[in-house]
């Protein structure tokens, strides 16, 4: 019998307020719906990873009893073309292909199947062209052209000090190159919903996205309608990870709604998520770090080079953010790092939880360890020699908001149970198995960064049912935002969870607050909630006085309504009153404001950070070359807590997806095709697959001084863990691992080349 | 062609296509849309539904199969507006996030708890292993269907006490 130990200063919490819904399938998911005279939309997507398109013919397809349209690139009657950052993807390609995922053709029908049969009968002539399949064969001079400009998307670089100079004091220098795979966010809700042509001449997009108001910008550049035709319903959604933020069926669904006048729903099966999803950036990352004998690391040479596919989206923020956290938490004199992020013809990748973190985390977390193996001192020393302090500057010389955070996570790390377990060898379950133990640490930047449009904002409002009606231009995708919403409400305004209505998800009636990605939903919902209480209970508490002729100072908001301070068993007015007295002039605050940035113009350079430690402990099996994580702890400063069980529940679903990505997961493609198509052979953790117990530490303080409230910890959770799990493998056999996912071949094959009776006799 | 099946207790009878998927029958044209599909690989368990007291995935049974026979939905869980201590459990130690796989967890835990009222932890893993959550982490899972399996066993020994109670006093 195994058992869960459950430690954590997390205890006590509230039922998110979606969550009755979902257990009883109440809830519907926008792929859920379903309207009136309703067709089915399907994508003709590519078959070539590249090629020129020398003629489509949709006759046939057209001829096809219960086809209502048929649509290709000459029926956009905008820009043909989307991307969040800028727009370089074709919505329907008109004379080349550059990916599987690309689309030619969309169809509407009276049923899904004919629908499906109609992509059949539209020929689409291709002449293929040569196929690049790795960014380093994009790079060469030879290479055919994907985009105008070339192939590269993006170029980043930062320098301080002289790294060739400085290599040549160093005592002790490792070099080492890591490669980091694709990884599929896997949502279990695939990308889908309906869009509804209305009455009065508008279209209601109801698909889950990250970012109503982006969706409605770009579907009125694509559609050539004003975006107020527009309406975007966009919660709840089953997941996202980073994957929906930019657009995907939205535009497909807009097209034919509007074509036939007709509800068009759309929903991918998995395997056309697969082909056309966003993935993780796969990297390949060289670094080279050198150290003085006394363990103070003296120099750190960096080259990451990005394998973006096909399209921009937000592949140049990604490698931006790798360049800025590629020394993360350490004050290292002179550094160099050099980033490419490179067009290729393989699967578009994007925004994911960790972007871009993860992979530059992976890499310099490995050179910390591979350092302190070669200078025979304990990793977490070397970790702590080169630490920041609370007031160093930011990792690309940036001013940041002063932060001992990494001090903190290391120092809980050290003090967790499994890195306190002295008798860790003995508890292997069997002689082929070998046990070992890892720690890494992480920095992470929220918000958008330095030059990058990032607005926030929101409104609270006594609705005319008398109800706090609190809303926000964030989406719900199980992260639990609802529930940060309500906690922070009653505690910044006073009153129960039964007074307050949430709006979030319809771009009809809430504000921008910008996009909910990178780890800000929580961390903008505070800061909005600290501008608008004060004029909203002032506003609040002024009807009130003027109601009953109590003085404001003597008044308070509470459960129900305004309190004063003889009221002992209801409120002395309540909200529903104070609504009725104001309905002429409703009460009402609205707050639009910036995710604070660096001053210093560098371009993405963060803020406000967060900080993980994570501690791995992991069973080898020297045979089939098996690694099972057996405890997994992770010590997080990120701010208060607002919402414990939603903190939880990030830190340990970040751990596990950080666990397939370290042990599991690689979205394969060969020649520009996708070979891993389903969950048949892309493979994710089930719950079979993840540690017996699971210690998370929250540390709340901030840093004197700081004004900056709570920290989203959306990603933070995703980023320490695969150097955690890999440090833990050396601990265990010996092997240093470079490439992920880990490959059981590649440990059963370092096993075989030691005897096998010294691994029965050797406690390595 | 013509099915006759019970679902939720309710018998329908329906002129089904021979290829139509149970899962398609119940979403589409009964409009239960808490079996979801994640997969069609019979991978995810987001549509697992209990045919015959059994949990199936819904996406790899044909609707013709499930001609004269039973079929249970999250939907039905909860009686007379009263939650089942599943639902509840998920609820409470928060079990679920987007909720997109929760109907199909539930499901599952439920025929595992039907089969097995007190499994143990490893048990519970076991029963679980067919289905997918991928924003959870499974911990809170785990802990639900322990939570859960505790209050179905309480309320089974009330109500057993509750009987013997009565059946003193009568005597």
């Amino acid at each position: 019998m195994v058992n869960f130990s459950y430690s954590s200063n997390l205890q006590g919490s509230f039922e998110r307020p979606d969550g009755v819904d979902k257990v009883t399938a109440n809830l519907k998911f926008l792929t859920d719906l379903s309207f009136p005279n309703m067709l089915y939309g399907k994508i003709l997507r590519s078959v070539y990873p590249h090629a020129k398109i020398i003629s489509i013919s949709a006759k046939n397809a057209e001829e096809l009893p219960g086809v209502r349209a048929v649509i290709t690139s000459k029926d956009v009657p905008g820009l043909n073309r989307f991307g969040l950052i800028f727009p370089d993807q074709p919505v329907l390609c008109e004379d080349r292909v550059r990916y599987v995922g690309d689309a030619v053709a969309a169809v509407a029908a009276e049923t899904e199947e004919i629908a499906e049969k109609a992509l059949q009968l539209i020929e689409v002539e291709y002449e293929p062209l040569p196929v690049i399949d790795d960014p380093e064969k994009a790079l060469l001079p030879s290479a055919p052209q994907l985009h105008p400009d070339g192939n590269i998307l993006h170029q980043a670089s930062y320098q301080k000090g002289n790294v060739e100079e400085a290599f040549q004091t160093c005592d002790f220098i490792v070099e080492e190159t890591y490669e980091l795979p694709r990884q599929m966010h896997a949502y279990m809700e695939t990308e889908g919903g309906v869009i509804v042509p209305e009455k009065d001449g508008r279209i209601t997009v109801y698909a889950g996205t990250q970012h109503g108001y982006k969706d409605r910008f770009q579907l009125a550049r694509i559609l050539d309608i004003p975006e107020s035709k527009i309406r975007v319903v966009s919660s709840p959604m089953g997941g996202s990870f980073g994957g929906k933020d930019e657009l995907n069926i939205q535009p497909y669904g807009a097209l034919l709604a509007i074509k036939t006048g007709c509800p068009v729903k759309i929903h991918q099966s998995r395997r056309e998520s697969v082909r056309s999803g966003l993935k993780r950036h796969p990297m390949k990352i060289t670094m080279k770090t050198g150290a003085s004998r006394s363990g103070k690391i003296l120099a750190h040479q960096v080259r990451i080079i990005a394998d973006t596919g096909a399209y921009a989206t937000l592949g140049p923020a990604v490698l931006d953010f790798a360049v800025e956290h590629a020394a993360g938490p350490y004050i290292i004199r002179n550094v160099h790092v050099e980033g490419v992020s490179v067009y290729t013809n393989n699967g578009v990748a994007g925004e994911f939880r960790g972007f871009g973190g993860n992979q530059v985390t992976f890499a310099l977390e490995g050179q910390m360890d591979r350092l302190a193996a070669k200078l025979g001192i304990c990793p977490m020393e070397l970790r702590k020699r080169n630490l920041r302090k609370a007031d160093d500057p930011g990792p690309v010389g940036q001013e940041i908001a002063p932060t001992d955070g990494a001090a903190q996570v290391l120092k809980a790390i050290s003090q967790s149970l499994l890195l306190n377990n002295k008798e860790k060898r003995e508890e292997s379950t069997s002689q082929w198995k070998k046990t070992g133990i890892g720690v890494a640490i992480a920095m992470h930047g929220g918000g958008l960064g330095f030059g990058r449009l990032d607005p926030a904002g929101g409104r609270i409002s006594l609705n005319e049912e008398g109800k706090i009606e609190i809303s926000f231009g964030f989406e719900e995708f199980g992260q639990g935002l609802l529930s940060v919403i309500e906690q922070l409400a009653i505690k910044e305004i006073g009153c129960s969870s039964n007074d307050i209505k949430i709006t979030i998800g319809d771009t009809d009636c809430v504000p921008s607050s910008g996009s909910s990605t990178a780890s800000r939903g929580t961390s903008m919902v505070w800061h909005a909630l600290q501008r608008m209480k004060g004029p909203f209970k002032k506003r609040l508490l002024e009807k009130a006085s003027q109601c009953t002729g109590v003085p404001v100072d003597q008044l308070y908001l509470g459960p129900s309504g305004i309190w004063s301070c003889e009221s002992k068993t209801e409120p002395l007015i309540t909200y529903q009153q104070i609504a009725y007295e104001t309905k002429d002039d409703p009460i009402q605050i609205e707050t639009e404001f910036h995710f604070p940035t660096t001053p210093h113009s560098i371009p993405g350079g963060h803020y406000l950070y967060s900080f993980a430690a994570c501690a791995a402990r992991v069973e080898v099996d020297v045979l089939t070359g098996i690694v099972r994580v057996k405890n997994l702890e992770q010590s997080v400063a990120a701010g208060p807590v607002i919402y414990p069980t939603g903190y939880l529940g990030q830190i340990e679903g970040g751990s596990v997806m950080a666990l397939g990505y370290t042990l599991l997961e690689e979205a394969l493609m060969e020649k520009g095709k996708y070979v891993t198509e389903n969950f048949d052979s892309y493979l994710i953790p089930t719950i079979n697959d993840i540690p017996l117990s699971m210690n998370i530490t929250a540390i709340e303080d901030l840093y004197e001084g700081d004004e900056y409230g709570p920290r989203g910890v959306g990603e933070i959770g995703t980023v320490a863990v695969a150097p955690a799990i890999v440090k833990a493998i050396y601990d265990a056999i010996g092997l240093w691992v470079t490439k992920l996912p880990v490959s059981r071949e590649e440990i059963v094959k370092a096993v075989n080349q030691r005897e096998m009776k010294e691994w029965l006799t050797t406690k390595l | 062609m013509k099915i006759r099946v019970k679902v939720n207790g309710h018998l329908f009878e329906s002129d089904v296509e021979p290829r139509t998927l149970l899962v398609y029958y119940l979403r589409d044209e009964l409009k239960l849309t808490g079996a979801h599909v994640g997969c069609d690989t019979t991978s995810c368990g987001a549509c697992t539904v209990l045919f015959d007291g059994k949990a199936v995935k819904s996406c790899t049974v044909l609707a013709v199969q499930a001609n004269g026979r039973e079929v249970l939905t999250v939907e039905a869980l909860d009686q007379e507006g009263q939650m089942h201590p599943l639902q509840t459990a998920f609820w409470e130690d928060h079990a679920l996030q987007c909720g997109y796989c929760t109907p199909g967890m539930l499901m599952a835990s439920y025929a595992l708890l039907q089969k097995n009222p007190m499994p143990t932890e490893e048990e519970i893993r076991e029963g679980l292993s067919g289905n997918i959550c991928r924003c959870t982490g499974y911990m809170n899972i785990v802990k639900a269907v322990q939570s859960a399996s505790r209050k179905m066993a309480n309320e089974t020994q009330e109500s057993l006490e509750e009987v013997a109670t009565s059946g003193t006093s009568t005597e």
